[in-house]
């Protein structure tokens, strides 16, 4: 029996291919959203990965980034890096706020830097300036391409308009676009021309990070230290939280559908191919036998469309990103996983109906002419 | 090569569809025997429940009352399994419409049951080889259903019914659907099985032609077993291959220029409804 369902899946070649696209592409709907997700937790915190600091202190009590605030007086930088095991800091302002370019509020990590603490600043300068002046701010090349605007043009940081003098890379998020200015600029607005946000330390060659976060807690009053282990992980917690139930009900969404199509697919074979099975019966296959030939089909068919929603994924969705810039996609294995888990149970129960019709075919319409 | 011990014994067999005064009576009190070697016929006119009576007998529609025995076994005592097992191991069906499986090449459809045998398919191999070459389908073994003719298919049909050496073969209409010559070499294979094998053939026909090579035939009038009277035989001849038919059982008739003209199967009628002209000028 299972070489018939086989040979009866493959005999029909355009009706299979049309069965497969429609599971693989309920499929890909999973990865795209898994992918969506994970992208964007990945670039809320691509600055973090970049800066690639040892360890992050911030105001007590603040213990990650995204949609924080932070404050710290500024002398705190100048004794946290005469400790010992210091090998470097850089320290920035930061506001979590939007930014309106070409009449839209874009909603941005808006990092105030200084030329003196340049390795804070963009690490992917593809036109323009690397540093912001006075005046003056560096925006993703996406957020430019979207709104259509170029350098020289003009963008607003709440009641001021600041010219746009460089264009970077990999830095655009629809959850968090990353928009660099002056210290100055955001202090103003800030009203904190004395105060850090967030300070970045970098550890001499084989410091322990652990003890040199415990150093830094003792000498410096009211600040909380994280490593930037810690610190990343607590932004990227905080992502999941926020966009976790919204891709899980997009899986659960997905993943129905596919089941539907598996369902579909096998019931509309058992209607083509009531006649079929019914010789079958009449023949003596028991009814377990042809349930299991069934359900054998429906676990084909998934695993058909999902070997095509792989090709797919990583053929075609992965470059996605280079015809809409404005999609962050992380196209992973561990996201086939999870279809694969479900493939089993996905074709368990798109069999169940088709199981139903085996059981009431009467054998008895072998006689019908 | 009959033996005195029946391969199927049905007693006292009744059928009915439908309830209070849309009810029909499809089989009434059928008894009969059915012994190892024989090729049985049942014959009647259309509605007169020989269908009916060939599934109750193949185990594959519940009687309403009445017991059939299949080497002794009570199939009323068996359970839906037993009965599958039943009709695997011990039963061949033959069908009109040969109800191959189009996705199955000619032997794929021979063996299609055999992994249902006894020795689960074990031997199935070499029987498929000496069926291939009995019923002439060596160099048709790799074709599809679709590419063979009617003959062809009811011969894959006849294979795949022996693959597992049935006790008894179930035969309905087999050669409906066919010419004349290629519905005499079906039946002259049947007989061969029941004559050769000791296998026993129970066969729902209207062909007269069988009449000639079966041992015995039962007359099934209003779902009941009849005697067959000598006036009920009206004999025409077929219009298209000049065939002996019935008129009175026969079911493939039609009404041209004010005549009643009756065929020997469905084959030959559409060949009339094509160029009535053409036979009707040849009769003349």
């Amino acid at each position: 029996m299972f070489y018939w369902s086989i040979k009866t899946l493959f005999s029909e070649p355009i009706r299979l291919l049309a069965s497969v696209l429609a599971i693989a592409i309920s499929f890909i709907l999973v990865i795209f959203f898994s992918a969506v997700f994970e992208g964007e937790s990945d670039q809320m915190v691509i600055y973090f990965d970049k800066v690639d600091a040892d360890i992050w202190v911030m105001q007590k009590g603040v213990s990650n980034m995204h949609m924080a605030s932070s404050m710290l007086w500024d002398w705190k930088v100048d004794k946290i890096s005469q400790i010992n095991e210091v090998e470097d800091v850089a320290a920035i302002l930061y506001l979590n706020g939007p930014v309106k370019i070409a009449g839209k509020n874009w909603f941005s990590y808006i990092i105030g830097i200084t030329p003196e603490y340049s390795r804070a600043g963009p690490w992917s300068t593809i036109q323009g300036k690397s540093i912001p002046g006075k005046g003056e701010a560096i925006i993703p090349e996406v957020i430019a391409k979207l709104s259509g605007i170029r350098i020289g043009d003009v963008l607003a940081l709440v009641d001021r308009k600041l010219r746009i003098v460089g264009l970077t890379r990999n830095t655009f998020s629809m959850a968090s676009s990353l928009v660099f200015v002056s210290r100055a600029d955001l202090a103003d607005v800030l009203k904190g021309s004395d105060q850090y946000s967030y300070i970045m330390v970098y550890a001499k060659t084989g410091a322990n990070h652990h003890q040199l976060k415990n150093r830094i807690e003792e000498e410096v009053d009211k600040v909380n230290v994280l490593t930037a282990d810690e610190f990343i992980k607590n932004d990227k917690q905080l992502a999941v939280q926020m966009g976790v139930e919204i891709v899980n009900m997009m899986r659960i969404l997905g993943t129905l559908l596919a089941t539907l199509i598996v369902a579909f697919t096998g019931y509309s074979l058992i209607i083509r191919k009531k006649q079929e099975l019914a010789i079958a019966k009449a023949l003596g296959f028991k009814n377990w036998q042809m349930y299991s030939t069934v359900l054998f089909q429906s676990l084909i068919l998934s695993l058909l469309g999902l070997i095509l929603a792989l090709i797919i994924s990583f053929g075609l969705l992965a470059r996605l990103p280079d015809f809409v810039p404005q999609i962050n996609l992380s196209i992973q294995l561990h996201q086939f996983t999870f279809i694969l888990i479900f493939i089993f149970p996905i074709a368990s129960i798109a069999s169940i109906i088709a199981a139903r019709s085996i059981v009431k075919l009467d054998p008895v319409i072998v006689f019908q002419n | 090569m009959t033996s005195t011990k029946p391969i199927l014994k049905a007693i006292e067999l009744k059928k009915t569809f439908g309830q209070a005064k849309s009810i029909v009576h499809a089989v009434e009190n059928v008894s009969l025997e059915i012994y190892p070697g024989e090729l049985v016929l049942i014959m009647g006119p259309s509605g007169s429940g020989k269908t009916t009576l060939l599934s109750m007998l193949g185990a594959l529609l519940q009687a309403n009352s009445g017991e059939i025995y299949i080497n002794d076994s009570d199939i009323a005592l068996m359970n839906e399994s037993d009965l599958a097992n039943l009709r695997a191991q011990k039963i061949g069906f033959i069908f009109q419409a040969f109800n191959l499986m189009e996705a199955l090449t000619v032997e794929e459809n021979i063996l299609f049951p055999a992994q249902l045998g006894v020795d689960k398919g074990k031997n199935a191999k070499q029987r498929l080889a000496i069926l291939l070459e009995r019923l002439g389908l060596i160099s048709r073994r790799k074709a599809l259903p679709n590419t063979l003719s009617g003959g062809e298919k009811q011969r894959v049909a006849i294979a795949r019914a022996l693959i597992n050496k049935p006790d008894i073969i179930f035969a309905d209409e087999p050669t409906g659907n066919l010419d004349s010559h290629k519905g005499q070499e079906v039946m002259m294979i049947l007989h061969d099985i029941a004559r050769d094998d000791g296998c026993a053939v129970l066969m729902v026909t209207h062909d007269p032609r069988v009449e000639e090579i079966a041992d015995r035939i039962l007359w099934l009038e209003d779902g009941q077993i009849r005697d067959r009277k000598s006036e009920q035989h009206d004999w025409v001849k077929d219009p298209v291959c000049g065939m002996r038919v019935d008129s009175w059982s026969a079911i493939y008739k039609t009404d041209y220029e004010q005549r009643k003209l009756v065929f020997c199967s469905s084959r030959c009628l559409e060949r009339f409804t094509k160029e009535p002209n053409k036979y009707v000028v040849t009769e003349l």
